[in-house]
């Protein structure tokens, strides 16, 4: 199986001089590469329920893919600058220092691995006060058994308005590593959706980072519904008052796929808020883990800070677990954490039943329902419609 | 065929304890029957027992216009005509009251209205019912208060229109103005086309909505099996003497 063994690192040192040396010079590739191999992912080791090792994990050198064909960048705005990340490096390269390489996202071993591997990508860049109505979409698609690297960076200047949505597609047993950072300066908007369907045997690892400006809204929405394996790391670090924080994610592992999610919102700045909503089922052997991380400084005051997540187990070898981890360090803060772990409440399903709808449909009613709220806080009808679709197929 | 909900000789246990002991009752098309009696007297597991709650051991026999309901699933006995306005409706969050409603028309009468006639449908009768219209976008009994959700179980009844309706305690917590919205509801669905054949089983502790809802006939219920059954006046009685007289008489029949 590729990708799947241990690689050994000289072969993927030797990969990185096929990489752009404009972007990043071959010095802080190997350095990036060395992290990679340095830094552990403090995920959960395999034990009684979890079967994946991410520290064991990485590219067969053979399979990575330094050209740029599987990505494709879909925006209608003649007001927004969006380009592959090559254009944005050799073409703008001051507006791109801006935001790639500040957010520390490669502080994390696959963000370290992303970083060496930098080439393929998108760049997008908000001037200040553009507001756009339709959604920027960036799309990656590795071709199958192959291995990809995605950077999308975005730049908001202040009062810039957008939505940005990534879909993650591929072939059967494509390895997807990828980065997102997001700067934005004070009072921009912007909502950054997620949609990742690999294909079987895919596997999908991503780290997303956010610095919202002062008075800025950002939000991750972030829905990972296929490949074998999806680890994501959704982060929002406020350093500015006023700031206004959503993280959103639902998955749905089922036969003997994983999915593992690490939300972390750092309230550096007092008087910003923060809502994070997980919302994930499993079924058949699916496995899930999510650790929602929530840090508020000691001089973090007026922080609001709320974290909810809900697991809804569909069969008795489904395994989910959900760990809250408040770090609070201010004494003048609101901060709520809430989580549920269970299968479907029987006095929900004879209610349905009582109504004439049979006990399979009654149960897909209950289970697409309980991830509504979640689905809400993405962007358009036809992607919600779709993750309902998705969901549902899954469910049936 | 036999018309009417003829229940016979039904007996059901929950963990091993018998709490129906032998209930005989039918009820006729377009008639009304009140069950009263007090708490812990059997009543709401009579309505589970009839519906199919899978908590409960049934046995004995019930047929609705012929059908042996206890051979069907609960979702079937909907199917067959069979309505429970729930004492506590389960919250559905996530799904919204008009597309709920909507699917459990398509269940039990597939086709029969388009989306946009349904959605007319329900807005005449949520107007009815004083049911604001904001309520199609909300998430089913989530967050309601009591007297929504014994607003939209009457809701349920008047857009599903069922054949044989069982009413449980739809008339406790709510006040006088809800308690008369029902009363009016229920006036409303027997006087339509599609109400007018509609059998009635309204339990109630008090005989506070029988006022707005005149039985037909009225049956106490006490220790799992029917003690007296009588007219309308039979109401008024317990209203003035409470249920101990009729306990001592049953106890005494004993």
């Amino acid at each position: 199986m590729p990708n799947s063994a241990v690689a050994s690192p000289n072969e993927l040192y030797d990969v990185l001089s096929s990489f752009d040396g404009a972007l990043l010079s071959r010095e802080e590739r190997a350095h990036a590469l060395d992290r990679f191999f340095a830094l552990r992912s403090g995920r959960e080791k395999p034990g009684r329920f979890w079967r994946v090792d991410l520290d064991s994990i990485a590219p067969d050198p053979g399979t990575v893919d330094a050209t740029s064909a599987s990505l494709q960048i879909d925006s209608h705005d003649s007001r927004v600058l969006v380009c592959d990340l090559a254009t944005a490096a050799r073409d703008h390269p001051q507006l791109l220092a801006r935001a790639f390489a500040t957010t520390g996202v490669d502080a994390t071993k696959f963000g370290a691995l992303a970083r060496a591997f930098a080439g393929l990508g998108a760049f997008i860049y908000l001037r200040a006060d553009v507001d756009c109505n339709d959604p920027i979409t960036i799309a990656y698609a590795p071709p199958p058994g192959s291995a990809i690297f995605a950077h999308t960076i975005v730049l908001a200047e202040h009062g810039a308005r957008a939505t940005i949505v990534e879909r993650i597609g591929g072939g059967e047993g494509a390895f997807f590593c990828g980065v997102s950072e997001v700067v934005t300066e004070e009072r921009a908007q912007l909502l950054y959706a997620v949609v990742q369907h690999a294909g079987a045997g895919g596997r999908v690892i991503s780290s997303r980072a956010m610095r919202p400006g002062r008075d800025a809204e950002v939000a991750w929405a972030s829905a990972e519904l296929g490949g074998d394996l999806a680890a994501s790391d959704l982060s929002i670090a406020i350093e500015h008052p006023g700031a206004r924080a959503e993280v959103t994610a639902l998955f749905f592992p089922r036969a003997a796929e994983h999915v593992d999610v690490v939300s972390t919102v750092e309230h550096r700045a007092g008087e910003a808020t923060s809502e994070t909503l997980i919302k994930s089922a499993a079924t058949d052997s699916g496995q899930a883990r999510f650790l929602g991380n929530i840090r508020i400084a000691a001089h973090a005051q007026g922080s609001d800070a709320r974290l909810r997540d809900d697991a809804l187990l569909l069969s008795r070898n489904a395994h989910v677990d959900s760990v809250p981890a408040l770090e609070i360090g201010a004494n003048d803060v609101k901060a709520y954490h809430g989580a549920t772990v269970g299968a479907i409440d029987e006095e929900q399903v004879f209610y349905v039943e009582s109504r004439g709808i049979d006990r399979n449909a009654a149960e897909r009613m209950i289970a697409l329902g309980f991830f509504e709220p979640a689905i809400e806080r993405f962007p358009t009808e036809s992607l919600r419609s779709e993750i309902r679709r998705t969901l549902a197929e899954k469910l049936s | 065929m036999s018309e009417g909900l003829r229940i016979h000789d039904l007996r059901c246990s929950v963990d091993g304890g018998e709490i129906l002991k032998g209930i005989d009752l039918t009820i006729e098309p377009g008639r009304v029957h009140a069950l009263m009696g007090p708490n812990g007297s059997g009543k709401s597991t009579l309505a589970f027992s009839l519906t199919g709650h899978p908590k409960y051991e049934v046995t004995g026999s019930v047929l609705l216009d012929g059908e042996d309901l206890l051979a069907l699933a609960p979702d079937k006995r909907a199917r067959a005509g069979l309505f429970l306005s729930f004492q506590y409706p389960a919250a559905i969050p996530g799904v919204k009251v008009a597309n709920f409603l909507h699917a459990a028309r398509q269940a039990e009468r597939p086709g029969d209205l388009p989306p946009a006639k349904f959605r007319a449908l329900l807005l005449e009768k949520m107007d009815q019912l004083g049911i604001d219209p904001s309520f199609m976008g909300r998430y089913l009994n989530d967050g309601f208060s009591g007297g929504e959700k014994k607003r939209l179980e009457m809701l349920q009844l008047a857009v599903l229109a069922p054949k044989y309706a069982i009413l449980d305690e739809t008339d406790s917590g709510l006040d006088i103005d809800a308690l008369k919205d029902v009363g009016d509801s229920i006036a409303a669905l027997r006087a339509s086309d599609e109400g007018r054949n509609t059998g009635f089983l309204i339990i109630t502790h008090y005989p506070r909505i029988l006022q707005y809802v005149i039985p037909d006939v009225v049956h106490v219920m006490i220790g799992g099996r029917i003690v007296k059954t009588g007219g309308h006046d039979l109401a008024h009685r317990i209203e003035r003497e409470g249920y101990d007289v009729l306990r001592e008489e049953a106890g005494a029949v004993a």
